[in-house]
């Protein structure tokens, strides 16, 4: 028994740290996702396509409703809906698609741990968001309706934790997602209250404030207010702020953000799994 | 009856005495239980370094349940298991690099090529073997850049297990290694699982072919509704089961000798006789036979197979070992 303990501890390579071994493993599985990703046109063109064609449409309701577009409203949006049209709803298919074919039940049986897995799988979704972030406020500054934002902490803060919220509820949400196909109902909880009730679609100022106040506590909330406490400077109901104000009115939304990601990576560790029903 | 004690009078491979070292892999009264449902009852066993451990058993006995704890895939629900002094689940981490797993099924995704397939899984790993050596050895290096999806169901099995040999495994399990595969790649499995062991490998692996454990397995249990009912090398378990001896008596012959402890079937002329002596009772037999100038027609001797024994196992005609 002893010697086969020491021989195990005195074999490991000295040359890497666990970190870096961790690193290593995760882009290897993160490369070959992403080739996958690019090997399929159709899932590119449609993940790219969607929700710039939704970020299109707000900004044209918006002019034929008599205002003008706001452009670092528009990407505040773009992080909204790229966050639960592209990576949420691709999240779970992915998810649920290497479950369902095997996949992650094999990749458990090497050196990956299980968060490395998740990760691996998740970074080519993760990536085609960012790159679809980029292009919004790219084509905002082209189009001239750019303004400096108030603070850029607080919307790079969303946007990273937004990704890693989607990453956790997409895993929670794949336990009860038995298809890929069944990925259009059982996102649709995540999807509606994120674009109804999180002021993505319809300001939180609009709201009665009773159902505004609860709506604070709803997952994506967060993500919108703390981009629009930045972009726009702007609170959720609808006051301006500067930097100072923006911070000021930051604590909440963050706190929200982190407890959801807390609470989504305790469920995601209780009910994910990694093998189909049999 | 619990022949492991004999494990010691085995013949082991030249130059090593797999006893001698410590146990790579040591279950001690694992149990597995879904809801109501108990899959395995209890079961103990270990695998030594330089040894093939097989279980046997039909559909539902327990096997693969067995085995996902072994992998660290599951939770035992009691007992405990030990992979290289190790608890795999808990401490996977220790375990894992030494760890090679075919698991019965699983899955690859079909757009990435063979090389990329193997590549990929090399970088996961920490101290990989050369992905063309690994290919050239499950002889998939003509296939090398053929998309996985367009792989035949044996191909597809010889990548995997080329996938769970790769990283240079001490302790290997392998979940029904040859099922689909045709004949010749069987044979080519079974050289790989040899080399395997006589470079100082434990393996672990469950067949629906008897011939397969009793060409591969220096040890064998066979599981039966979650218990090991039989243990022992190949030849202890078909030394459970009683040799037959089948032959047809000539017309007017007279009546058979009184045989001690053998079991007499006899239909019109064809008899059948079941013994745990054979050679003693083939001898009185052909002393009768002299005796009293009698040709027996189709005279057959045969020492019990193991399939014999995993029937009657099977059957149920044996009783539970403790």
């Amino acid at each position: 028994m002893t010697t086969t303990r020491s021989a195990i501890e005195h074999t490991s390579p000295p040359h890497l740290g666990s970190g870096g071994r961790a690193r290593r493993r995760v882009l290897a599985l993160a490369a070959a996702e992403t080739r996958l990703l690019l090997r399929n046109r159709t899932a590119v063109m449609s993940s790219l396509l969607l929700p710039l064609a939704v970020v299109a449409a707000v900004g044209a309701i918006t002019v034929s409703n008599g205002g003008t577009v706001d452009g670092p409203g528009l990407l505040a949006s773009a992080f909204g809906v790229t966050l639960t049209f592209l990576t949420f709803y691709n999240l779970v298919t992915t998810f649920v698609a290497r479950r369902e074919e095997l996949v992650l039940q094999r990749m458990r049986t090497g050196e990956l741990t299980d968060a490395e897995v998740l990760l691996g799988t998740a970074v080519p979704t993760l990536l085609v968001s960012l790159v679809q972030v980029v292009l919004v406020a790219v084509g905002v500054v082209a189009l001239g309706y750019w303004s400096a934002p108030v603070d850029v902490v607080l919307p790079l803060v969303a946007l990273l934790g937004g990704g890693a919220l989607m990453v956790v509820l997409a895993a929670v949400s794949t336990s009860f997602t038995r298809t890929v196909e069944g990925a259009q109902f059982t996102t649709m909880p995540l999807v509606l209250t994120a674009t109804m009730l999180s002021g993505l679609l319809i300001p939180l100022a609009d709201f009665p404030e009773q159902l505004a106040r609860v709506a604070r506590f709803l997952p994506l909330t967060p993500v919108i207010e703390l981009s629009r406490l930045g972009l726009v400077g702007e609170t959720w109901d609808g006051q301006a702020v500067d930097t100072a104000g923006a911070w000021a009115a930051s604590p909440l939304p963050l706190a929200v953000l982190a407890g959801w990601l807390v609470t989504g990576a305790v469920l995601a560790r209780l009910v994910f799994r990694w093998a189909p029903r049999r | 009856m619990n022949l492991s004690t004999h494990r010691t009078d085995i013949d082991p491979r030249p130059g090593q005495a797999p006893t001698a070292a410590a146990p790579a892999i040591e279950v001690v009264g694992l149990e597995r239980r879904y809801g109501d449902f108990h899959a395995v009852r209890g079961i103990s066993f270990d695998v030594h370094p330089g040894e093939v451990f097989a279980l046997l058993g039909v559909n539902g006995a327990g096997k693969t349940s067995a085995l996902e704890v072994l992998e660290g895939l599951a939770a035992a629900s009691a007992g405990s298991v030990r992979v290289l002094g190790h608890d795999p689940r808990r401490d996977r981490a220790a375990v894992r690099r030494y760890l090679g797993v075919l698991l019965q099924h699983s899955g690859l995704p079909g757009d990435l090529t063979v090389r990329e397939t193997v590549h990929t899984w090399a970088r996961t790993l920490t101290d990989p073997r050369p992905v063309a050596e690994a290919l050239e050895q499950v002889d998939l290096a003509g296939r090398a850049d053929i998309r996985v999806r367009s792989l035949s169901g044996g191909e597809r099995r010889r990548l995997d297990l080329a996938m769970a040999l790769l990283g240079r495994p001490r302790v290997v399990v392998l979940d029904e290694p040859t099922t689909g595969l045709d004949p010749e790649s069987r044979r080519a499995v079974w050289g790989i699982v040899r080399n395997l062991v006589d470079g100082g490998a434990a393996v672990v692996l469950t067949t629906h072919h008897l011939e397969e454990a009793e060409e591969l397995a220096d040890r064998i249990a066979i599981l039966q509704a979650g218990l090991v009912v039989l243990s022992g090398t190949p030849e202890e378990i078909s030394a459970t089961q009683p040799a037959t001896i089948r032959f047809t008596v000539p017309e007017g012959a007279p009546p058979l000798p009184s045989l001690a402890g053998v079991r007499v079937e006899r239909t019109a002329h064809q008899v059948e006789l079941s013994t745990f002596a054979l050679q003693p009772t083939l001898t009185q037999l052909m002393t009768w036979a002299g005796e009293h100038d009698l040709e027996l027609t189709g005279l057959q001797a045969r020492a019990a197979s193991l399939e014999q024994a995993f029937l009657a196992v099977a059957d149920g005609a044996l009783p539970t070992a403790a």
